[in-house]
């Protein structure tokens, strides 16, 4: 028998019994529907978050840290023992390292409580502050991002700030619009008024003579600063970032002190003039710098290319003691939640396709069990056991296909009704893309492929029941 | 001439529960090209199994069937359903026709077997309607036929693979006399042809135009010229 006559006869005898064979195939369209579905949608995603990142230069990204163990987006700690200090003298070494294009510095500051705009405050643990050296890019909703120019006073916030503020759907409004930074209570950085804050603190003591001095609590400073630009909030979501020259003018330590040395010098003048010295020595104005002493929480080192981000991490672990980690294999690592996922949902899928499976055997026993009267005369004109078998099977694995086509024809549909959705949905989010979920040809052929092996499969049984059919029995079979 | 089949004491035996049934016991018997052979014996006496070993549908317990030289109760599935095809046109009491596919359909069944291409057996199939007089029914399916223009679309059906032997089982048991005569009469007409034509029958009038008549009793064989 000729292959195209096995295929134009299992196909009549699927039409033959149309209620019966659309519903086993409807079975095989709902198992195919959602393997299409689910495994298209998983695969999708993951695609376009990696093409994201690749895009954003993520890839080519290698985190330093003081400490050694530390994995990427972990932060930095500079407080730890056996940590290594970020330094601008390390900075500069690393800058120099095979396939460094270059280093970002980065830290984070400690010293907020609340970011306020009009009346409205809301909690702010920490500013972030970076070098605006194009290395690190933010995904900027509306306004712009921190450039080269930027000094103190400029700011941009993420847009769950500006939802809170009110602003949802309307960022732009925010743009050029002044907030405060207040600080916590210690605060004696840029923006604070160190003068004063010594005169509060000696007038304390005069007020309350013989009490220890951590019971006067200083006021919290307001820093204003202007919004240039609105970021979306990704991972991090309530974030306010600033130029790194204003963050080293806020982690400044102004103070007005006598130092040990005003004392000395003093002293000296008295015995010089021959004179007691009863008053103490004017205080003055101390300014360190702790940035520098302290060093930098991270620095972002970029690779010329994602390819040597792995390599350029090895190196700068291996030779400065640092925590280095780049972010391509780490990503990497949590997008394989993704195919755990698709694996899940794609088996969720495929239990509905077992079931399917179960009822193509059903249709198929069935209809052999009419049939088998036509099967003797079959045998009696010549057609082989082998034959028989081969057109069951044959009919049995077109049902599985005719599912799969459709199944996968429903899928796309889905497709089409959720791409437009997740599109508004990523347009109000600010995130270039659209039409994300799309069809792989390996998933096309994959469903098809599965389904008409599954068909295949499930007709093997009933199959070897018909050829095995005695002629003479079914030719007389009522 | 020689034997174009030769049964060899062939025995078939059938086990209903403790019971072992005898069809055919030690049966001896050879056709020669071109025969009309009746086989008539009363019913239960084994006569159609007789037919269905000569036709290569069932085979026997014990002995062997020769054809050409080969024992078709060894030979493989795959050759038997090939002698089945090409040599053996059937012919049943009940028409066994596809009822769901028209009269051209039913006749080019066994040519698909034949792994013929489709458009060389439309023209064959229409070639042996033609030839049992229902030329002008090709498209018809089996309910819009008469009982004896349905025998006739089973026996252009048997004919379709141009066999050496025609093996009609009871061909006019479901027609009335007059629609059976022509039967007969259409199947004599083939063998006028060249056909070997092998009728199992119990009516004496239609055995009794055999060159042969074999009459089985109990899964005997007695025989008797014409």
């Amino acid at each position: 028998m000729r292959f195209i006559d096995y295929i134009v006869m299992a196909l009549r005898n699927i039409m033959r019994q149309k209620l019966r064979s659309a519903l086993t195939i409807f079975a095989v369209v709902i198992g195919a529907t959602s393997v299409t579905i689910m495994l298209a949608a998983v695969f999708s995603l993951k695609g376009f978050m990696t093409k994201q990142l690749e895009a954003n230069g993520t890839f080519q990204q290698i985190q330093v840290s003081p400490q050694q163990d530390i994995a990427w987006g972990d932060g930095g700690n500079t407080g730890c023992a056996d940590c290594t200090k970020l330094t601008d003298e390390l900075v500069t070494k690393i800058s120099t390292q095979p396939h460094v294009m270059g280093v970002a510095r980065m830290v984070q500051l400690g010293q907020m409580q609340a970011l306020t705009y009009g009346d409205q405050k809301l909690r702010l643990n920490q500013v972030s502050a970076y070098d605006t050296n194009g290395i690190l890019h933010n995904n900027v909703v509306a306004g712009r991002d921190l450039n080269a120019q930027d000094k103190d006073g400029v700011l941009t916030i993420t847009s769950d700030y500006a939802n809170k503020l009110g602003f949802k759907n309307n960022y732009r409004a925010l743009v050029g619009k002044s907030v405060g930074l207040v600080t916590q209570n210690w605060y004696n950085g840029v923006g604070s008024d160190p003068a004063k804050q010594y005169k509060d603190q000696m007038a304390w003591f005069e007020a309350h003579p013989g009490q220890d001095g951590r019971d006067y609590t200083p006021p919290s400073t307001t820093l204003t600063g202007t919004i240039v630009g609105i970021v979306d909030s990704g991972f991090s979501s309530f974030t306010v970032r600033v130029p790194l020259a204003w963050a080293r003018g806020m982690s400044e330590s102004q103070t007005y002190q006598v130092t040990k040395a005003d004392q000395e010098a003093a002293q000296a003048k008295c015995r010089a003039a021959h004179t007691p010295c009863n008053s103490q020595p004017a205080p003055h104005l101390v300014v360190s710098d702790e940035l520098a002493k302290q060093g930098y929480s991270s620095l972002i080192v970029k690779a010329d290319q994602s390819s040597n981000a792995n390599g350029v991490a090895k190196n700068i672990r291996d030779k400065f003691h640092v925590g280095a980690a780049d972010a391509q294999t780490q990503i990497k690592q949590q997008l394989a939640i993704f195919n755990v996922l698709g694996y899940i949902l794609g088996g969720i899928g495929g239990i509905a396709l077992v079931v399917a499976a179960v009822g193509v055997i059903n249709t198929m026993v069935m209809s052999i069990l009419e049939r088998t009267r036509e099967i003797g005369v079959m045998r009696a004109v010549g057609a082989r056991r082998s034959t028989v078998s081969r057109l069951f099977t044959f009919e049995a694995g077109l049902l599985g296909m005719l599912g799969g086509v459709i199944g996968l024809g429903l899928g796309y549909g889905v497709v089409l009704i959720a791409n437009p959705i997740i599109n508004k949905q990523l347009q109000t989010n600010g995130v270039t893309g659209s039409n994300i979920i799309t069809l792989p040809l390996w998933l096309i052929f994959g469903v098809i492929g599965l389904t008409t092996l599954i068909g295949l499969l499930a007709g093997l049984y009933p199959a070897r029941r018909a050829a095995k059919l005695d002629p003479v029995e079914a030719l007389h079979y009522e | 001439m020689p034997a174009i089949i030769q049964l060899k004491n062939v025995t078939k035996t059938y086990t209903l529960g403790d019971e072992v049934l005898k069809a055919l016991n030690s049966v001896n018997f050879s056709i020669e090209p071109g025969e009309f052979i009746a086989i008539t014996g009363p019913s239960g006496s084994g006569k159609s199994t007789l037919a269905n070993i000569i036709g290569g549908l069932d085979r026997p317990t014990e002995g062997s069937v020769v054809v050409d030289g080969n024992d078709l109760a060894r030979v493989r599935d795959s050759k038997l359903s090939a002698y089945r095809n090409t040599h053996i046109g059937f012919v049943f009491q009940s028409f066994n026709l596809q009822g769901s596919q028209t009269a051209l359909e039913n006749v080019m069944l066994p040519l698909v077997f034949a792994r013929m291409r489709a458009k060389d057996r439309k023209a064959r199939a229409t070639e042996c309607l033609q030839a049992v007089g229902l030329g002008d029914r090709l498209r018809h399916r089996p309910s819009q036929l008469s009982g004896g223009q349905r025998q006739r679309v089973a026996i252009a059906r048997a004919l379709a693979t141009k066999p050496s032997i025609i093996i009609a089982d009871e061909p006019t048991g479901n027609l009335d006399s007059a629609r059976g005569e022509e039967i007969i009469k259409l199947l004599k007409e083939l063998h006028d042809t060249g056909i070997t034509l092998i009728i199992i029958t119990h009516d004496p009038t239609i055995a009794r135009q055999a060159e042969r008549i074999v009459i089985i009793r109990d899964g005997r064989l007695a025989e008797r010229r014409a």
